[in-house]
């Protein structure tokens, strides 16, 4: 209470790049901004800076749809998501800023036998991992969201839904700043507006970065860059798995408290919350083909209209205030990308498709253990880009039908 | 979605009307490694500019052609007719 | 008091047609042509809503639905722009957001109150700890949020609708130049539209005294030259290849255009000085909208402190309107230190200049006009700051896009207003941004903490996120934060221009409420025979008929009937058919001789499995190929893709919507056949997986003996037209065999008792055939394929799951999903599961670790928190041998 009585700085404004890092974390969101604050705090690494090509936040962290959950399929994304939201769950009091993390429940309606088999299959694999998520029918969503229309005279009828008590919805950027203050006062240098152009290997091994503001030395670059992965590892020729495509969203005019559970509907492709402000944010599916391009479209409204409308005929008169994208780094089997290369030095954050920011504190943790001690955590070791080669995906497929 | 795809049948159309399977990847002959077959499995260029892409019009003449694609900016350059290389068999 | 002045032809009211709707409450009369805030501000009314954070009474700014300053519920329906919305007759208006009414709020106490605990981001610093009050400090924040309030009972009305269309040129703005440039390109030979949000086009024209006479001869001379006037209407956006959605009426018009011309003009911009948001205070637009549009006398002393000519302007129409003009300011020629407005009950009472106070109830004031770029940035257009005269304007605009008049920055010389004219010492809130109740002291406070760009102040502070999205405080804001931190704007940067320039509603988007479902030709039957549809993939299908395990019954006993239509039917025919089916499928048909079928299951070159169905040759350069219900579609596009790059000789064809299918299936299936067939179908004339064409009750039939469901069955293929009366047929001949119509559910029970696996169900996007326990199917004792090298490493790295039958110890039937669990890891699934009353037990299929691939091993499976027995079998559960089948 005390702090809003005081104005003081969020992080500084470094104005120039030193010469040297021990590691330097390229990507200034909530993955590069979480690695840097727990190598400093869990492992005393301090010399790190972030170079962030844009603002903080500019990218997936400050564009995604703020929903945080752990009920995947795999029991390797179940395990690691897990621990995640138990970070997220602390994470407000340990950063001493209010992340608005509101667990309201997450609703993920199932309108076929097939839907419903997933479902139950998801409800059994979080179980068995200690995370509350279970098969409810058409009741029991009405009693957690009366506004719901449940009936069985529309096109898609609710058969009953995988509800998720723990999941809910955060201020996105929030977390972000939250991060880049905690990091800036461990001692970490978060840099805006310093672009990567080039970064220096030397018999297979990370020698330094470039940037549009001078070079540094460093043995150690972490690739947090989501979408951008790609034109990063081209740099040291890396080759990634990864497709880029464009996820998008939008929000309405902001009206009273009308709805307060998440709620996903896979066969609609359509997901929706409403904000803190009051605004309902609602998203769909990655576009089905890749580019890094930035611009909304109209189907995805149209789409989404209608399928929102059909879930909650209330929202008939309200209006689209803004649309967005966000850039996604989509992996084969819908699962993350973390750790080491061949390249030795160039570590990896990417393949988060449309799921990373729910796994940026736990991201930060594992990211920071290894590049701490170079040995990757047992959290991440079914996650390294080597399964690809090995043929080994870690198949989050099923509940990945909708992309939140 | 809302770029237009200049068919090489139908002319410029909503690419709505069409499906894509991305960008063209070369096919290992001979019975490949485990890491040359995952890589063409699962590894993309992802090129950030203009790359050669599969296009299918399916709600149209239902023809698979080649097309370059600036991702960057979502312009198709220029689409063809593919030339078929059935190889040995 | 009422302010209409004295009637003017060109008025947009027709005094002559009264109407009467209610505010609170409490009749107001307006007329035909009048909006709501124009009726309600004539009838007297200046305070409209209350503000978002402070709850400040809040007045009429724009008069054009740009701010949420007139913001209410109409007939429920929350955040209506009153300034915009067309009158209508009975209508039941509410304020919205306020404890009381808009008049009295008690919850304007936080505007004296709560300023200094509340400045941008405290919630962000406040209600941390303890963690388990975060919830109800939430709601008091979420409540205090959010503006009107939706009906929960509301239900979807009204009829929207979609056009498809496109023109060359299109313009968005029907102001001189916009109307120019329609007429120019019409004249030129191309097709033209223009789009305008006014009743009438003519923009700003219609705002000088001159009246609305220019403005009527251009629009006229538009429509002689063949220009489509849309108006009103309004354009949403502009997005790749062109596409503008226009909004008309219950419309939304998808058109696409060669050329899109914006001539969307400029947006005034409020002065920020302290006491800019009272109520009296507004823009030079909204003063002459008021007079000239609905012959309203804005007010009775008025001071005009502008940037530009719109002052002179607006000095002229205040004059002809009876308003004394008290005072003056042109900013070009005198640059006031301090402007601060002062005033009594939320209300103007006076505005001090550098010090000399004048008094007056209407402040008409305006910075430099921002030339409406949004369009033009959803196209990509830069946009760069003009320092010479402080706004924005578009720089590159890509091909295809052009902009005119004041939305191409062509705004004159205005002067370069103060970013703040509050100066030092002012305590009053000067606001930078109304929706938000964002002040300069907010913006100053958060750039001092960091958010030193505008992206960053925006998440922070709010500003620019409100229902004006920027259009009034998004210039204001980056002047302020310019001259805050001592850098010039190109520094702070710019907030990217997104759809919608102008709100839309769900309605209107998502237009008429349906999905497309397929349906069979022997749907109404099925509903006739008292079927329950369900939905596979795109197709309604029946479920049941009735009771599933009588169904079930039928078909072991006597003989059933099944639509199964839906099935993908897809046509191979050419020299090079027998050589592409060799080389996209694993297992052979090259050898197949005509009149033959095989089952035959597609993978990926990643080796997964994606389809499965039956091949029959009906002739050597013929096969008819079926697929899954919902993979017909993707089937033909593998087919001709891989047929793209192959280039082999052969016509791909799909006929599942021509033909309809239906199996006849059980011990008397082929008594019931041979009432109605006009070929042989004794069992050595008709083997199992034979293919024969003849007429079943007449109707041309192509006859596959495949059985899918684990008896002696007969699949007939035939024209869809037919559909009926085949169904109608075979029901009636079959009963004197008991012949049963059967569904889905039936027909999942039957297949299952065979351990028919259902690609989708039983299979994933990681199965493949070997470990699906199917290597029969692989033959990899012949050429490349699709998926062989996948295959051979699936063979080479050795077999980690098996997809196997199982039986369950336990009576009741658990929900399909269940984990096979080892040591408390999940190691396996349970893919389908179905009481069998022939295999007198609960079976199904489930993925298990290859080592429990034995006859007879035991595994766990965790349903609903609970560990069920389960039991391996490797065979089919009925007739394993297939002697029904076959027989």
């Amino acid at each position: 209470m005390k702090d809003i009585f005081r104005k003081r700085r969020m992080w500084r404004a470094p104005t120039r790049l030193k010469d040297s890092y021990d590691a330097v974390v390229i990507g200034g969101g909530s993955h590069g901004l979480a690695t840097a604050y727990y190598l400093a705090e869990h492992h005393g690494m301090t010399d790190v800076c972030v170079l962030e090509k844009s603002y903080i936040g500019s990218g997936a962290s400050g564009r995604n749809t703020t929903i945080i959950r752990s009920n995947y399929r795999t029991p390797e994304g179940a395990r690691f998501y897990k621990r995640s939201v138990e970070l997220y769950e602390q994470l407000s009091q340990e950063l001493d800023f209010n992340l608005m993390f509101s667990q309201i429940g997450h609703l993920t309606l199932a309108h076929s036998d097939r839907a419903m088999i997933t479902m139950a299959e998801r409800a059994e694999v979080n179980q068995l991992f200690g995370i509350e998520s279970r098969l409810i029918y058409p009741d029991d969503v009405k009693d957690l969201c009366p506004e719901i229309d449940v009936s069985s005279d529309v096109t898609w009828p609710i058969l009953g839904a995988l509800y998720h008590e723990p999941g809910g919805i955060i201020r996105h950027d929030a977390v972000v700043w939250a991060y880049a203050r905690a990091a800036d006062r461990l001692g970490a240098e978060i840099h805006q507006n310093t672009e990567v152009t080039g970064i220096g290997v030397s018999n297979g091994r990370v020698t330094g970065v470039q940037t549009n503001r001078g070079s540094i030395e460093c043995d150690t670059v972490v690739n947090c860059t989501a979408g951008w992965s790609t034109t990063l590892a081209d740099m040291v020729s890396v080759d990634l798995p990864i497709w880029t495509s464009i996820l998008q969203a939008f929000v309405t005019e902001p009206v009273k408290p009308f709805l307060d559970v998440v709620i996903v509907s896979s066969q609609m492709h359509v997901y929706l919350s409403q904000t803190d402000r009051g605004e309902f944010l609602i998203g769909a599916e990655v576009e089905p083909y890749s580019t890094y391009s930035n611009r909304g479209t109209l189907p995805f409204l149209e789409s989404s209209a209608r399928h929102v409308l059909e879930l909650f005929p209330q929202l008939s008169g309200c209006k689209v205030l803004r649309q967005w994208t966000g850039i996604c780094d989509m992996s084969p089997d819908y699962s993350p990308i973390m750790g080491m290369t061949e390249v030795e030095g160039f570590l990896v954050d990417c393949g988060w498709g449309t799921y990373g920011f729910k796994a940026a504190p736990i991201v930060g943790v594992t990211l920071a253990e290894l590049v701490a001690t170079r040995k990757t955590p047992d959290l991440i070791e079914p996650f390294k880009l080597e399964r690809f080669y090995a043929d080994r995906p870690v198949s989050e497929l099923a509940a990945a039908a909708v992309s939140h | 979605m809302t770029f237009q795809v200049p068919c090489p049948n139908c002319g410029p159309r909503p690419v709505e009307e069409f499906t894509t399977t991305g960008e063209v990847r070369e096919r290992p002959v001979e019975s490949p490694s485990r890491r040359d077959l995952s890589h063409y499995i699962y590894f993309r260029r992802n090129a950030r500019g203009v790359q050669t892409e599969w296009w299918y019009h399916r709600f149209g003449c239902e023809l698979w052609f080649l097309a370059d694609r600036d991702t960057h900016d979502n312009r198709v350059l220029e689409t063809r007719l593919p030339t078929s290389s059935r190889g040995e068999w | 008091m009422v302010s209409r002045l004295r009637a003017r032809e060109d008025e947009r009211i027709d005094r002559g047609r009264p109407v009467t709707f209610t505010f609170d409450g409490t009749a107001v009369r307006g007329f035909e042509g009048d909006t709501f805030g124009s009726a309600m501000y004539a009838e007297g009314r200046r305070v409209f809503s209350r503000s978002f954070k402070y709850h400040r009474p809040r007045g009429l700014v724009c008069c054009a639905g740009q701010c949420a300053n007139c913001m209410a519920t109409v007939d429920g329906r929350p955040n209506v722009r009153l300034c915009v919305e067309p009158i209508r007759e009975g209508a039941d208006v509410n304020g919205q957001n306020v404890l009381g009414s808009v008049d009295r709020d008690f919850l304007s106490a936080v505007d004296r109150f709560a300023g200094p605990f509340t400045p941008p981001g405290f919630y962000y610093k406040t209600f941390i700890r303890p963690r388990r009050l975060w919830p109800l400090y939430e709601k008091l924040l979420r409540n205090a949020a959010g503006l009107g309030k939706l009906n929960p009972e509301a239900t979807r009305e009204g009829r929207f609708e979609k056009e498809h269309r496109s023109v060359d040129v299109l313009v968005v703005g029907g102001g001189s130049e916009g109307l120019q440039a329609a007429i120019e390109a019409a004249q030129a030979g191309s097709s033209v539209a223009l789009v305008d949000d006014g009743p009438e086009p003519g923009g700003a024209l219609l705002l000088t005294e001159s009246g609305d006479e220019p403005a009527r001869a251009l629009a006229n001379k538009a429509r002689e030259v063949g220009v489509e006037l849309l108006c009103p209407a309004r354009a949403v956006g502009v997005y790749e290849g062109n596409l503008v959605p226009i909004e008309y009426d219950n419309v939304l018009i998808r058109m696409r255009a060669t050329e899109i011309v914006v001539a969307a003009g400029v947006v005034e911009q409020p002065l920020v000085f302290p006491g800019n948001d009272l109520v009296g205070v507004m823009l030079p637009g909204a003063a002459s909208r008021l007079v000239r549009f609905w012959s309203i006398k804005p007010g009775e002393r008025a001071v005009v402190i502008t940037a530009d000519d719109s002052g002179a302007r607006a000095v002229e129409t205040l004059k002809a309107a009876g308003v004394r003009v008290a005072a003056t300011v042109d900013l070009r020629a005198t640059m006031p230190e301090t402007i601060v407005a002062s005033g009594k009950k939320g209300r103007v009472t006076g505005v001090s200049i550098d010090g000399d106070s004048v008094r007056c109830d209407l402040v008409v004031a305006s910075g430099s006009p921002q030339p409406a770029h949004a369009l033009l940035s959803h196209a990509g257009a830069r946009v760069d700051y003009d320092a010479g005269r402080g706004v924005f304007v578009p720089v590159e605009v890509p091909d295809g896009i052009r902009a005119v008049g004041g939305a191409a920055g062509d705004v004159g010389q205005p002067g370069l207003p103060r970013p703040s004219f509050g100066g030092s010492g002012s305590k009053a809130k000067e606001f930078v941004c109304i929706c938000e109740d964002q002040t300069t002291k907010d913006l100053r406070y958060a750039h001092a903490e960091g958010y030193d760009s505008i992206e960053l102040s925006k998440r922070y502070t709010t500003v620019t996120m409100g229902p004006c999205q920027g259009r009034l405080c998004h210039l204001n804001s980056v002047r302020l934060y310019a001259e805050t931190s001592g850098t010039d704007e190109s520094l702070i940067g710019t907030t990217t221009a997104r759809p919608p320039w102008s709100p839309v509603s769900l309605e209107v988007l998502a237009g008429r409420p349906h999905e497309p479902a397929r349906r069979t030709s022997m749907h109404d039957r099925h509903k006739k025979l008292g079927a329950t549809m369900m939905w596979t993939g795109e197709w309604r299908r029946p479920y049941a008929y009735g009771d599933p395990a009588a169904e079930v019954r039928g078909v072991h006993e006597a003989v059933g009937i099944i639509d199964v239509s839906t099935l993908g039917k897809i046509l191979v025919s050419g020299r090079d058919a027998a050589t592409f089916l060799e080389r996209i499928y694993p297992n052979r048909f090259g050898d197949m001789a005509s009149g033959r079928i095989r089952y035959g299951v597609l993978t990926s070159d990643a080796g997964r499995i994606t389809d499965d169905g039956t091949i029959a040759r009906l002739a050597d350069d013929t096969f008819y190929v079926t697929t899954t219900s919902t993979g017909a579609g993707a089937v033909v596009e593998w087919f001709e893709w891989w047929n793209a790059i192959w280039g082999y000789e052969l016509d791909v064809v799909n006929v599942t919507g021509s033909l309809a299918a239906i199996n006849v299936a059980g011990p008397d299936a082929r008594a019931l056949m041979e009432r109605l067939v006009d070929i042989p179908v004794d069992a050595d004339s008709f083997r199992y997986l034979d293919a024969r064409q003849g007429h079943v009750a007449g109707v041309p039939s192509l006859l596959l003996r495949i059985g899918f469901v684990g008896e002696l069955g007969y699949e007939i293929h035939f024209p869809s037209v037919q559909g009926e009366f085949l169904l109608d047929a075979l029901v009636t001949e079959g009963a004197d065999f008991g012949a049963v119509p059967f569904g889905l559910e039936s027909q999942r029970v039957l297949r299952l008792e065979k351990a028919h696996i259902l690609v989708g169900q039983d299979t994933d996007s990681e199965s493949n055939l070997l470990e699906a326990s199917m290597p029969w199917i692989l033959k990899l004792d012949k050429g490349d394929f699709v998926g062989r090298w996948s295959a051979e490493q699936v063979k080479a790295r050795g077999l980690e799951t098996r997809l196997v039958g199982f039986r369950l110890k336990t009576d009741d039937l658990p929900v399909e999903g269940g984990q096979i669990v080892g040591d408390g890891q999940p190691v396996g699934r349970i893919t389908s599961v179905r009481r069998s009353e022939a295999a007198d037990a609960i079976i199904g299929l489930a993925w298990v670790p290859a080592d429990k691939a034995v006859e007879g091993a035991s595994f766990e499976a965790r349903v609903d928190g609970e560990l069920i027995p389960a039991e391996v079998t490797l065979e089919p559960f009925y007739d394993p041998d297939g002697e029904r089948l076959r027989s």
